[in-house]
């Protein structure tokens, strides 16, 4: 199938009424949650997804999807007006946003973050419609040395981009494929890990172990720190941008933009790493390097189009591959099991529609974040303004029923209680708890694919390095994990992430 | 009086305990050969690699200087972990409203700014009853309105 009979089948489906609608729905609840304080994409998505389980296959995508773009721009809205980043990658718009925000400009600045954002989607929309289809025929005559390399790929630059030393990266990454383990062995069906607990058979689902963890591990850190939590939500006024803030934008979206669709494919955290490139890059060029921090509106536009268009981008590995990028992209590939869709190469082949529909869609869910943002922005603001002790029971109720509703178990819902609690301690530990959710997910594939290789080569290992795709890999992740250890990239690293904690 | 405990000494106990503990159980498993991996292949190499990395970190938590946890409110993490226990437990035997009132209430106690009033208390009955009617009757997850205990008064 070509591209354009593709995206006509793509056109078709997200365009039935009920996908529409579904699609705005994943949006307007998505930016309504996302916006709360403390709550990042993954807490997000994890709350909402209980609403998409009784939908079919393909409008249930959708809606996630939809949810996924709504919690990203809302939490660039409690970033601006609050300096609360939701997520590690918001960091960096609060930098100059909330600056912008105290002098009377948040109305512009969440202009400049809509309207990158929207152009920035709307790029790397095209760049899956252009790349996906051919890295899905790559990927079809990857073997499992291949995939096992890139898995490796992907922890090792989880872990190179968390705010904790590499030593914690690489233990949160082990903890997180043992926990991976527990369960039935597919291969042997021996149950491994289980505690001679039936609720273990099947394995720790993703999705209860993610929410415990960011959902409402976040809410017991914030809980702590309750009575020193200075919230000041600044005004919205204009939002429209002078001719100047259009001058003084476009050029750094453009440059945002294609650092996100570049890096965005990246395995690991391409999210973070286009946010803080696209803001270090604009603060070199700029002739006036001396207004950011302090409220440059080039601040808030460039990385905020690197943050969405690199968003957008993630969904190729996931969609081509099966492998995702980012912990969120995780969660997606959890819903998706949920649903009983397998993500990988054949998803093109096997589901056109779901594949296109679930791309068109993505354009139309950045056009409607578009149209509901600009106007809807003083509802947003009343609905930061709610104040934690209101909030945090509800988000208690939310995330119990969400992860209850999965497969109608009391246990998952115990499971979750644990994993917050757990989630609170690896905070207070100073272990960041992305590596782990993302091995979580990464680490059965990996066992399996390195058990076929090793199968395939008689037990050599050399074979990841005969290998020239996955040699290559190898070396990317090489090279990664050893420049954390020159000290340049490691003053560079420390600076970007301690912020971002 | 106050125990300080490092960061790293936390993190490095966590991950060499459960390393251990995971390698003991996982030599139990057959390991295999690397040519036909068994069950207890992978998980062997991961626990012992845990088990390591923990020994690493406190070996640096001795040697450095790693910051001390400050835990200024542990109460929360219990209120309200037990909240959610407890809501798992009653959820198909009060029904979903009641469970979410009871969750409601008892999680908020652990806020510093919890008073019991009248306005929390109506906000939190109404609250319950949009998510019986939302979860339960529009969404049509299979959770009882009115839980097993409560059948009696139910249904005639």
């Amino acid at each position: 199938m070509d591209i354009f009979s593709g995206l006509l089948l793509g056109l078709q489906t997200a365009s039935t009424f009920s996908n529409f609608t579904y699609c705005f729905l994943g949006v307007l609840l998505g930016t309504a949650v996302g916006v709360l304080p403390g709550l990042g994409p993954i807490a997000t998505i994890s709350m909402l997804m209980p609403f998409t389980f009784g939908l079919p296959v393909d409008t249930a995508l959708i809606m996630l999807a939809g949810i996924f773009y709504g919690s990203q721009y809302g939490g660039s809205t409690t970033a601006i007006l609050m300096n609360l980043p939701g997520e590690a990658a918001s960091v960096v718009t609060t930098l100059d946003g909330h600056e912008m925000a105290k002098q009377g400009k948040a109305g512009r600045a969440l202009a400049a973050a809509a309207i990158g954002s929207f152009f920035a989607g709307t790029m790397g929309t095209l760049f899956i419609v252009i790349a996906a289809p051919i890295l899905a025929g790559m990927a079809l005559s990857f073997g499992p040395t291949e995939y096992f390399s890139l898995i490796v790929l992907g922890l090792a630059t989880s872990m190179v981009l968390t705010s904790g030393s590499l030593l914690s990266g690489f233990g949160m990454v082990l903890l997180g494929m043992l926990l991976g383990m527990i369960g039935t062995d597919v291969n042997s069906g021996m149950a491994r890990y289980t505690f001679g607990s039936p609720n273990l058979l099947d394995g720790l689902n993703f999705v209860v172990i993610a929410t415990g963890i960011f959902g409402l591990g976040d809410v017991l850190a914030n809980l702590e720190t309750e009575s020193s939590r200075a919230a000041s939500i600044a005004k919205v006024s204009s939002l429209f941008p002078t001719r100047d803030d259009w001058k003084r934008m476009t050029a750094p979206i453009l440059r945002g933009t294609g650092i996100g669709v570049l890096l965005g494919v990246l395995p690991g955290a391409g999210l973070l790493l286009s946010s803080f490139s696209a803001y270090a890059l604009e603060k070199k060029i700029s002739k006036h390097p001396e207004e950011f921090g302090k409220g440059a509106i080039e601040g808030v536009a460039a990385p905020e189009a690197a943050n969405n268009a690199a968003a957008q981008t993630a969904f190729i590995p996931m969609l081509t591959l099966g492998l995702p990028g980012t912990a969120t992209m995780a969660l997606m590939i959890g819903a998706l099991i949920v649903q009983g869709v397998q993500p990988g190469p054949n998803i093109l082949n096997e589901q056109p529609a779901l594949f296109w529909g679930l791309i068109v869609s993505m354009w139309i869910g950045n056009l409607l974040l578009l149209i509901l943002n600009l106007p809807l922005v003083g509802v947003w603001a009343k609905l930061i303004s709610v104040p934690y002790r209101y909030l945090f029971p509800l988000i208690c109720v939310f995330t119990a029923i969400g992860v209850y509703s999965i497969r109608n178990s009391a246990f998952d819902v115990y499971l979750m209680a644990l994993f917050g609690v757990l989630g609170y301690v690896f905070r207070k530990a100073g272990a960041e708890p992305a590596p782990l959710i993302l091995a979580l997910i990464l680490g059965p594939m990996a066992e399996e694919f390195l058990r076929r290789s090793l199968l395939i080569s008689h037990g050599d290992a050399t074979v990841f390095f005969t290998s020239p795709v996955s040699m290559g890999t190898l070396l990317i992740a090489a090279v990664l994990l050893v420049s954390i250890l020159l000290p340049a990239f490691r003053r560079a690293r420390e600076e970007g992430l301690v912020e971002a904690d | 009086m106050p125990v300080k405990i490092t960061q790293d000494a936390v993190q490095g106990g966590l991950f060499a305990a459960i390393g251990l503990a995971a390698l003991m159980m996982a030599l139990e498993f057959p390991i295999g050969s690397p040519s036909r991996m068994g069950p207890g292949f992978f998980p062997v190499v991961i626990s012992t690699l845990l088990t390591l990395t923990g020994v690493g970190i406190l070996v640096r938590a001795r040697l450095g200087s790693s910051p001390a946890i400050e835990v200024t409110r542990w109460s929360p993490a219990i209120i309200v972990s037990i909240a959610i226990v407890v809501f798992g437990f009653l959820l198909d035997k009060l029904g979903l409203p009641l469970a979410v009132l009871l969750l409601c209430i008892g999680a908020a106690t652990a806020s510093v700014r919890f008073e019991l009033n009248w306005k929390a208390v109506v906000g939190a009955v109404a609250f319950s009853v949009v998510c019986g009617i939302l979860f339960v009757t529009l969404l049509g997850l299979p959770i009882p309105l009115l839980g097993s205990w409560l059948q009696v008064f139910g249904a005639p």
